[in-house]
């Protein structure tokens, strides 16, 4: 059953109170999701405020989004259908914090600031640098599994989740996980919805396991002449004793960009930032031992101190890059680390074929791979590369999405690619959760 | 359909010497580490994923419960069979199909043993992390169905974060792949909902793992207490200057004694308590931790704080660590082990209540568990054959676990829920939380046959622990 934009409005302010729901359209215009504007956009005050509006849109059959800060919601293909916006900003509660434990529970609509700040007051933090950076929301974060070059050391959300709390269409709050590190009790539905952007049920709450920051931090820059060396470099890196925080391998243009330099560079050499953690004399060992490495492939290495900057942009690359070069295209491949090297070549080869400005920023040591077309192309070259660069991703054992694109791309692509022989059981697990489609209707894979 | 009917149709399909069915048989198979429960109709030893696919389609055509096997060390009665039905038993799927240390991975079929897995990559500088006391004999299909933690999951997390890929077949024969060999693969992290299933939504076939490189250096502590609280003080205080040790275990006293009764692992055996500590990583922050740790150690009253000053004699540590339960069966006819899991800073009052269970039921209760990230292992000690004694053990066991959800805790942190606590998840799970659960389940297994009567609450005996008691085992 669908209902008029007046009753609607009308029916939804009811649930959360007149103040909470914005519908007039220059308003709404701030909510578009791919071009698309919703009708209107609810700001939810409390967890079960969340539950009523999911279960008022999955009654009438009205297709809502549910955002935090908005900072990803470029990943995924266009909205089937888009009514509502659903914001979640206004819920930023701490449930429970107990620093001793290293475990908190939040709201989804905290930023990612303000969680650091808060637990960084006891030398504890979240270590992961999420697309979004300090904007991000907690719940964001969690629903699109975003985690930036720290997960070379830390691993990432799903590993840090020990608990959710989840509103459903059925209009109820559903709990799983715990408050404590250790937990088998039931289904680890927190792994289904860490990374499902919104297609299943709404975060409310999360529990999440906390870190000792580590004393120091220090980053290393090795500039290799070739992707050979570099492919030997990460090698001996990951067999090392040295467990690097992060470590990602980027392209002269990358280098450039990271460096705000707006000259051209003046060799092509890649260069592989490494950062470690430890006391002071932890750092020293490191130090001497990347000398050795890096000399024994004749690769130059120098200390960066002030590197924190540069890797918030590393693992934030579309907001960071788009004031510059709004039209800017971010592909990310995942792949088996030994192909990581292989992948970048192809990837540069096909950018100069089709005449693409290409910057790349490669986590080597897992294989996650971000490539920037930086200017504007014509999307027809864009759709063509990006093709081709799926393919041998795949080719190699690997898979691509892009991540961000021009709108025209995404209409003529499947931003995911391909699903596998789980898909059938991934549509299944969609229709338990949200039998009438009104989740992020079309924008997951398989055109969940 | 009889046994024997059945099992000549198992036999066609993976051969005479694959199926037993003879009662004297399944005599073996109606129990693990949990309990004994009846015998299955029949157990199969399948050599491939197309052997499991047939067995699951005649299966589905009778109608019989389906089980998966490991090696059957499960502390929960995981894999006993219920209703009867078909066992999978996976021994002779144990091969390890490919290792590739450059991309740090290993696939392997569900039979291969855990530590058979670590050493196979051991003289390259690799070992698979998570270590369950039974890894001797526990198998990597096991430990993703229960999602085994062990003693060295605190710094590197249990077995969902180790798993990157899984083969699955469904109860109806199909065949899916779960996850891939590099991270972020698109779509539902289904592999992480199937880890820790119990067996109950899919039977693995095939799993990729991720493969860890060995630390540079491991130096290994063994502070002595005179007084338990010193030792669960010191606990909450590593944490709170900053340090994960790779492993922080717990034994009282009175298990102390047994273990070096039977072991001999030079653990002194006039004290309270000890810590097992193990801090990892580079000789130089091994050393500081190490240095730090022994001072946290001091603080809270250690008697004495000693290090490991060989690899023999850390072997010999955590040998009467792990053997630690074999080496209680000596002294006592049953015992029970409980598996909650309380915030590590409740660690002090936790042992307090136990203690205070000891008096109230007149029942001896030794303490061994994984201290740093709260996850109990009491052990009650019994006679089955004295029903009397045996009913206050389950109370007393069944207090303990209230008392770990009281304080914001789990009723179980790696043994599972299995059969014996699928009546508890309504202590921690309210009613739309299990509703919910229930659908994931029918999504796969609608029928109930596999692995009946494990993980959600069966509705027949709502708030009680079950398992037939017959102690033993590992954790």
């Amino acid at each position: 059953m669908t209902v008029a934009v007046d009753s609607m409005r009308a029916d939804l302010a009811a649930l959360v109170g007149m103040s909470q729901v914005q519908s007039d359209v220059a308003a709404c215009a701030a909510w578009a999701v791919d071009g698309r504007v919703p009708d209107c956009a609810i700001f939810p005050a409390t967890a079960k405020q969340v539950a009523a509006v999911l279960h008022y849109a999955s009654e009438h059959h009205l297709a809502l989004i549910p955002r935090g800060a908005g900072t990803k919601i470029s990943i995924g293909n266009p909205p089937a259908r888009y009514d509502m916006a659903l914001c979640l900003g206004e819920l930023k509660r701490v449930v429970h914090y107990e620093p001793a434990d290293l475990t908190i529970s939040v709201e989804p609509g905290m930023t990612f600031a303000e969680f650091q700040s808060l637990v960084g007051q006891k030398g504890l933090w979240l270590p992961l640098d999420p697309r979004g950076g300090a904007k991000a929301t907690m719940g964001g974060i969690i629903a699109a599994s975003a985690a930036g070059a720290l997960r070379q050391g830390f691993g990432g959300p799903r590993d840090m989740v020990l608990g959710l709390k989840i509103a459903t269409t059925g209009g109820k709050i559903a709990k799983t996980g715990g408050r404590v590190v250790k937990n088998v009790a039931g289904y680890d539905l927190g792994k289904l919805l860490t990374g499902s952007f919104g297609t299943l049920g709404v975060i409310v709450e999360a529990c999440l396991k906390l870190f000792p920051k580590p004393p120091e931090r220090a980053t290393f820059r090795m500039r290799a002449g070739t992707l050979g060396i570099a492919r030997d470099l990460r090698r001996r890196i990951l067999r090392s004793p040295h467990d690097a925080l992060r470590l990602v391998l980027l392209d002269a243009r990358a280098v450039a960009l990271l460096e705000d330099s707006t000259q051209a560079p003046e060799r092509p050499d890649a260069e592989l930032w490494i950062e470690l953690g430890g006391s002071h004399r932890v750092i020293e060992r490191c130090m001497l031992d990347l000398r050795q490495l890096a000399s024994a492939v004749g690769a130059t290495i120098v200390r960066r101190d002030d590197a924190e900057r540069a890797w918030e942009r590393v693992s934030n690359l579309t907001v960071w890059l788009q004031p510059q070069f709004r039209d800017v295209t971010v592909l990310k491949a995942t792949l088996p680390i030994a192909a990581s090297e292989e992948f970048l070549s192809r990837a540069q080869q096909e950018a100069e074929a089709e005449r693409i400005t290409l910057a790349s920023f490669a986590q080597v040591g897992i294989g996650i791979i971000h490539l920037c077309a930086l200017q504007e192309a014509l999307a027809a070259n864009l759709a063509g590369w990006a093709a081709r660069l799926r393919q041998a991703a795949a080719g190699l054992g690997g898979t691509l999405v892009i991540e961000h694109c021009p709108l025209e791309l995404k209409r003529g692509l499947d931003i995911w690619g391909p699903g596998g022989d789980d898909l059938a059981i991934m549509r299944k697990m969609k229709a338990a959760w949200d039998p009438t489609n009104v989740l992020s209707p079309g924008r997951y894979v398989g055109g969940i | 359909m009889k046994s024997s009917a059945l099992a000549k149709e198992l036999v066609r399909i993976v051969g005479e010497d694959g199926v037993l069915w003879r009662q004297e048989d399944l005599m073996l198979y109606e129990y693990d580490a949990l309990s004994s429960m009846r015998q299955p109709d029949a157990v199969v030893f399948p050599h491939t994923t197309a052997h499991v696919v047939e067995i699951a389609k005649l299966a589905l055509r009778h109608n019989h419960p389906l089980i998966a096997r490991g090696a059957g060390t499960g502390l929960s009665g995981g894999s006993v069979a219920t209703e009867g039905g078909i066992v999978l038993g996976f021994s002779r799927m144990k091969k390890i199909l490919e290792i590739d240390l450059e991309n740090q991975r290993a696939r392997v079929q569900p039979g291969v043993v855990n530590l058979d897995l670590s050493l196979a990559v051991a003289d390259d500088g690799y070992y698979y992390a998570p270590d369950p006391s039974s890894q001797k004999a526990c198998t990597i299909g096991g430990n993703v169905a229960e999602n085994s933690g062990g003693p060295h999951t605190l710094a590197y997390g249990v077995t969902t974060n180790h798993v990157l890929a899984l083969e699955l077949v469904l109860p109806d024969g199909e065949v899916i792949h779960t996850g891939a060999s590099h991270w972020d693969r698109p779509g539902y992290d289904l592999s992480g909902v199937f880890v820790g299933s119990e067996g109950t939504l899919g039977i693995v076939t095939e799993a990729t793992v991720r493969l860890s490189r060995k630390p540079e250096a491991v130096k290994t502590l063994l502070a002595i207490y005179n007084q338990v609280v010193g030792a669960t003080r010191t606990v909450a205080a590593i944490t709170a200057r900053g340090i994960t040790p790779a492993a922080l275990e717990m034994m009282d006293g009175f298990c102390l004694r047994a273990v070096e009764d039977a072991v001999h692992a030079g653990y002194p055996k006039d004290c309270a308590a000890v810590l097992l500590i193990e801090v990892e990583g580079l000789r130089e922050a091994v050393e500081e931790h190490a240095d730090e740790i022994e001072a946290v150690c001091q603080e809270n009253l250690a008697r004495e704080v000693r290090r490991a000053k060989s690899a023999e004699e850390r072997d010999l540590l955590w040998k009467g660590r792990k053997g630690a339960f074999g080496a209680l069966g000596r002294i006592t006819p049953n015992f029970y082990v409980q598996d909650g899991v309380i915030p590590r800073t409740r660690l002090p009052e936790m042992l307090d209540f136990i203690a205070s269970l000891e008096k109230k039921y007149e029942l001896h209760i030794g303490n061994i568990f994984h201290a740093g990230d709260g996850n109990l292992h009491p052990l009650i000690l019994y006679d089955e054959r004295n029903r009397e004694q045996t009913s206050r053990v389950f109370k007393a066991a069944r207090e303990i676990i209230t008392r770990c959800v009281e304080m914001g805790g789990s009723i179980t942190g790696e043994h599972g829920v299995g059969l014996e606590k699928s009546d508890l998840m309504p202590l921690i799970f309210s009613e739309v939380d299990l509703e919910l659960m229930g659908r994931i389940k029918n999504l796969f297994n609608p029928q109930g046959r596999l692995n009946p009567g494990k993980l959600l609450p069966t509705g027949k005996m709502c708030g009680e622990l079950r398992g037939g008691l017959l102690g033993g085992g590992t954790a």
